[in-house]
């Protein structure tokens, strides 16, 4: 987590309301957005931040998504209901983006790098380490639940090739030997 | 992880100084180093002073474009009607760019007090910080820099007790490329998709939720505090009367010594290549190197005696871009790369203009039918096609990307696609 | 503001033209008769994304070509729509649209009135250069009664964009992105809005057809006839498209003042329902007890001879044409008969936000102020008929009456076009033509006459009633009855408070305004 450890007691600031991380490894069973405290509080603090109320969607749409692990039809419903949109505007702007998962994903989310940068520098080796070492196919939940391994455009850190995230984390300079560490420390 | 690389050319590093020092990420440890010395005198300043202070240093926009900061702000309405915006442009999502992540990181407050500045200049109430979602790690230090800004008084109500108010928003994109040009940016700030639009109308009149907005690279707004604290003049004391300044270098690829590197502007190609960040390891000769991120036309190895300008890229007929040299050596099957570049747009297209939504995946498609031994002696013209047919065709310039490689690669490296035909 | 009526002067392709300030590109091509072909861009609606990029145009002093739906034009301004360059990228859009399209215009309903496949056969190329395998979307369903043909689509996004300008439902939108972007609603929200139909005439390619359209005829088979939709007292001009003599379609047909391009889908079933139903072929009478068919003269001959002065009563309806109406009228006054009324259904009205004059109004019925403007008043059921006393029926009014009905009438003349139970009492039956058969007007909610063309042919003798009407006056004694349905009109025209002034030829297609003495009470909405 990147909360630094003074955050985590007080209630969140407002100005951190759209920017909370969606990508975690505890995900809670799925369950409504917006009928505990919690969740209102969010909401109430992400529509704040703006003028109009439709620009809380991809703040909400990630808070779904860090509270159930995926963005389900339920709550793009509910997030709808919330911003006064309409259930469909919600799907058009959640399919639009390639970080919301409209599909559960393993409990480690595990993106390869395979764009240019990284590409050069043996990307693919890794992805392929990748998908054998957790017996899964690209996108597939392994038997497990615990991986979903897929191939991700450029994550920004093309000097450190080849780059991998899972769920929130980096880790650089990965090769493909590296890859059985890696995964034995997500446990 | 961490900060690993430096290099021993003489420098100044001005952005890049405390680049590895995490007490730079607190409020107390920046204040230390000397942060938010310039936000006092700037809450002094007029705004169109702090303006035409910018527009001297001759600093230019750091996101690709090189358009003149100053000027930039100038465009803002004097006498508002309503709130303004400031969009801080964190999208960073090119290939091959990976220097805003590093201002996000470790001088997030440096970020912050050029943001507010900024914002002072263009007369804005709020700022939104569009990070690209992917940059969990460094958002989230960026965001506890933005919490405490808050409680430390220079962020929100009545600055420093100016009586001026602005906010700081950090927002997190997720994950789609076209959010980084900057009226898909603000499609998506806003809660849609981050498709762009037609201008008119400019963001400075109608921007984000209908209101004048400038947008500004993380890197541009970075730069800013130290130009108002030392004056235009000392910023210009680097780089060329042009192309002002330093700039942050990512390099990637095949090298030695890959990396962030703050470096003048007018600094040769060559030399950030071989000597800064080492040249292909391993004895291995430089095939061709993508100089201002991948879209960007393609240098040989015989080309890079460039001077690395604004102006000058142009002149060697590509450009500067993010100054994010992709390298390739001498082992590279330079249409398996540019297959993987093509993928990239096809994939990030937002879909409305025709040329681009089709042509980027007919590019990719053909490149891949071409590196799998399938290709045809036709499919190179079909390529020169797609080249004429997706520039200056489209709204924003996605497809342009593409075929800024994809010609260059075709002009220069046409031997390789015409012995993956043969075979 | 006296700067907007300022002109400005552009060369389009060596064509002088005026226009407006404020005007686009595109519109002053249209006005100097040049049509810059456009996919996205959609006169009646307001949003124009400039995505299609098919209208790009030269101008000079423009480094790009620009698109020319947008690019305002400016005094001066020089443009070439078909230069080299803007010929180039519009075969290059054609080409890219076509990469991934199925080509199944064989089976197509939009083929023949398909932009692609028109732009495609001006400009395209024999041979695609596409080598890969085509992306497959299949078929979908947008709504209970739309489908979409997703490799049909080339995403110009005009059915969005009406959803979400125009009918104020964004219910329809763009899923996913680049070329795997498509059209869709929410699971398990089809668009249930009153104007969804509008998407499939908006759709500029054969993506989004009517469930009940599909496969049942080719457009170039159909003939077309401009008619006013009798849905609602709206009164939408509309297009019926007939084939074989049945109603297959109706699509809406441009007017500003009532409906712009729109119109509901309740409107759209009318007509085709109205192919349905027993009709009357040949003039009836019941001269020996039991209805026997008869020609023409002979049955006229003998209801002049019965008809008799006295009691009576008189429906009609409030979907018959202004002629038919006034002419009913003459014949009550000839008879002494006072009055007459007329029953209007009424139903749920649907707004329409993004063109707030069309609304599918509560009175389901087109003409019930052209009824009033004759005389007969509103009602809320059919009236009760004394033994042995007249009654004239005009039109469907008998539709929902029971079998007995008019039994008891000492004279019972029905002038329409459908065999109803009750219509079988009748003394005498003049089949009459059904309004797609016949020309005439309708007077709208607002007052508006407006015209209406003949698009079918009435089976056997069946005739509009205004002509057997004006005939049988004849026959009772009146002057020279009309033939012509322009001089109905100006007879009507000449005897109808609030008509006088207007002309038959002049109402054209537009339709005009009653004067204030005729303007329907409720018209001020």
């Amino acid at each position: 987590m990147t909360d630094s450890g003074d955050q985590v007691n007080k209630p969140m600031h407002p100005a951190a309301a759209s920017s909370q991380p969606f990508q975690v490894a505890d995900i809670r069973p799925t369950e409504r957005l917006f009928e505990d405290s919690e969740g209102r509080d969010r909401l109430e603090k992400a529509v704040s931040r703006y003028p109009e109320k439709r620009a809380a969607l991809l703040p909400m749409l990630g808070y779904a998504q860090e509270r159930n692990g995926w963005v389900s039809d339920e709550s793009m419903e509910e997030i709808a209901d919330a911003l006064d949109l309409t259930p469909a505007y919600v799907r058009s702007v959640a399919t639009f983006y390639t970080m919301y998962h409209k599909h559960p994903v393993g409990r480690h989310l595990i993106q390869v790098c395979t764009c240019i940068s990284c590409h050069l520098l043996e990307a693919e080796e890794v992805f392929e380490r990748f998908l054998a070492e957790t017996g899964t196919r690209a996108g597939e939940i392994s038997a497990d639940g615990k991986y979903t391994v897929i191939e991700a455009e450029c994550l920004g850190a093309c000097g450190f090739a080849t780059a991998v995230q899972v769920n929130d984390r980096y880790f650089e300079n990965v090769t493909p030997d590296q890859v059985p560490a890696i995964l034995d420390e997500l446990d | 992880m961490g900060y690993p690389y430096s290099h021993d050319l003489e420098t100044s590093t001005l952005l890049s100084r405390h680049f590895g020092d995490e007490k730079a990420r607190t409020l107390a440890g920046w204040r230390e180093l000397g942060g938010y010395a310039t936000l006092p005198e700037a809450l002094e300043m007029e705004p169109d002073r702090i303006t035409e202070v910018v527009k001297n240093s001759g600093l230019r926009g750091r996101g690709g474009a090189g358009f003149p900061t100053g000027v930039k702000w100038s465009f803002m309405p004097q006498e508002p009607d309503g709130p303004h915006y400031l969009c801080c442009n964190a999208d960073e999502s090119e290939p091959g760019a990976f220097k805003d992540r590093e201002i996000l990181r470790w001088v997030p407050h440096l970020l912050i007090e050029g943001c507010l500045i900024a914002a002072r200049a263009i007369r804005a109430q709020h700022v939104y910080i569009y990070v690209r979602g992917e940059f969990f790690p460094f958002s989230g230090i960026l965001r506890d820099a933005v919490v405490e800004a808050y409680e430390g008084g220079y962020v929100g109500e009545n600055i420093l007790g100016s009586g001026w108010s602005c906010d700081v928003t950090v927002h997190l994109g997720a994950g789609a490329y076209i959010a980084g040009e900057e009226t898909g940016l603000m499609s998506s700030l806003m809660g849609g998709r981050a498709e762009p639009w037609i201008k008119p109308p400019f963001p400075a009149q109608s921007g984000a939720f209908g209101r004048p907005t400038t947008v500004n690279n993380v890197e541009t707004l970075a730069a800013v505090p130290m130009i108002l604290q030392e004056g235009a003049d000392w910023y210009r004391q680097w780089g060329t009367e042009k192309s002002p300044g330093t700039k942050l270098w990512c390099c990637s690829g095949h090298l030695v010594r890959p990396g962030t590197y703050e470096l003048p502007l007018g600094i040769a190609l060559k030399n950030v290549v071989y000597d800064v960040c080492g040249g292909a390891p391993n004895g291995k000769k430089i095939k061709a190197v993508i100089p201002g991120g991948s879209s960007t036309a393609m240098l040989t190895a015989d080309e890079l005696d460039c001077e690395s300008t604004y102006e000058g890229m142009i002149e060697a007929g590509t450009a500067l871009g993010t100054a994010s040299p992709i390298v390739m050596n001498e082992d590279t099957n330079i249409v398996r790369a540019m297959r993987r570049i093509a993928q990239f747009y096809a994939h990030e297209s937002c879909g409305q203009c025709v040329q681009c939504r089709e042509g980027t995946s007919w590019t990719a498609e053909i490149l891949h039918r071409i590196e799998g031994g399938e290709g045809t002696p036709e499919d190179i013209d079909t390529l020169y096609h797609l080249c004429e047919q997706m520039t200056g065709r489209t709204i924003c310039p996605l497809a342009d990307s593409v075929v800024f490689p994809l010609r260059s690669s075709l002009d220069k490296f046409r031997d390789e696609y015409e012995a993956l035909i043969r075979s | 503001m006296s700067d907007v009526a300022k002109n400005i002067t552009l060369t389009i392709d060596g064509v002088d033209v005026s226009v407006q300030r404020g005007a686009t590109v595109l519109q002053a091509a249209e006005r100097a008769g040049i049509v810059v072909p456009h996919y996205c861009y959609h006169p009646g609606i307001p949003s124009r994304p400039a995505q299609c990029r098919m209208c790009l145009v030269e101008i000079e002093g423009q480094p790009k070509l620009q698109p020319s739906c947008v690019f305002p034009a400016g005094d001066g301004m020089i443009v070439h729509t078909t230069s080299e360059s803007a010929e180039t990228a519009r075969k290059s859009v054609i080409e890219f649209l076509l990469l991934n399209h199925p080509l199944d215009c064989p089976i197509c309903d939009a083929a023949g009135q398909c932009m692609l496949q028109d732009y495609a056969f001006e400009t395209g190329q024999l041979r695609s250069r596409y080598a890969e395998a085509k992306l497959v979307l299949g078929r979908d369903r947008v709504a209970d009664d739309i489908l979409y043909f997703g490799d049909r689509c080339i995403v110009c996004t005009r059915c969005v964009r009406f959803m979400e300008d125009i009918a104020g439902d964004n219910a329809l939108v763009v899923a996913q992105r680049g070329h795997k972007a498509y059209i869709d609603t929410f699971p398990g929200k089809d668009l249930d809005s009153a104007f969804r139909g509008n998407i499939v005439d908006v759709c500029p390619v054969g993506a989004l057809v009517h469930e009940d359209f599909v496969f049942k005829a080719r457009a170039w088979d159909l003939d077309t006839a401009p008619g006013i939709c009798p849905g609602c007292s709206t009164g939408c001009n509309i297009d019926i498209n007939v084939k074989e003599n049945q109603v297959v379609r109706t699509k809406p047909r441009l007017n500003p003042e009532v409906n712009s391009y729109w119109m509901c889908d309740h409107g759209r079933r009318c007509l085709v329902m109205a192919n349905r139903g027993v009709r009357a072929e040949a003039p009836m009478i019941r001269a020996q007890g039991e209805l026997e068919p008869a020609g023409w003269l002979a049955a006229l001959t003998w209801v002049a001879e019965q008809l008799g002065d006295g009691d009576g009563v008189a429906v009609v309806s409030a979907g018959a044409a202004n002629e038919s109406l006034f002419y009913v009228r003459a014949l009550l006054d000839r008879l002494g008969i006072q009055g007459g009324t007329f029953t209007v259904e009424q139903g749920e009205e649907a707004a329409l936000t993004g063109f707030p004059k069309l609304r599918l109004r509560a009175e389901r019925a087109p003409n019930a102020d052209g009824a009033e403007l004759q005389g007969f008043r509103r009602s809320d059921g059919l009236p009760t008929v004394e033994n042995g006393a007249t009654l004239v029926v005009l039109g469907d009014a008998l539709a929902d009456a029971s079998a007995e009905y008019g039994a008891n009438a000492g004279f019972f003349l029905y002038i329409g076009s459908h065999l109803y139970p009750a219509a079988r009492n009748a003394t005498a039956i003049l089949p009459a033509a059904t309004v797609p058969e016949m020309e005439g007007t309708f007077v709208n909610y607002e007052g508006r006459v407006q015209r209406f063309h003949r698009a079918l042919r009435s089976p056997g003798v069946a005739r509009p009633a205004w002509l057997s009407l004006s005939r049988l006056l004849e026959h009772l004694g009146a002057a020279d009855g009309v033939l012509e349905v322009g001089d109905a009109f100006a007879a009507m025209a000449a005897d109808t408070v609030g008509m006088e002034g207007l002309n038959w030829g002049a109402l054209g297609l537009r339709g005009e305004l009653l004067s204030e003495a005729g303007q329907p009470a409720v018209a001020a909405e």
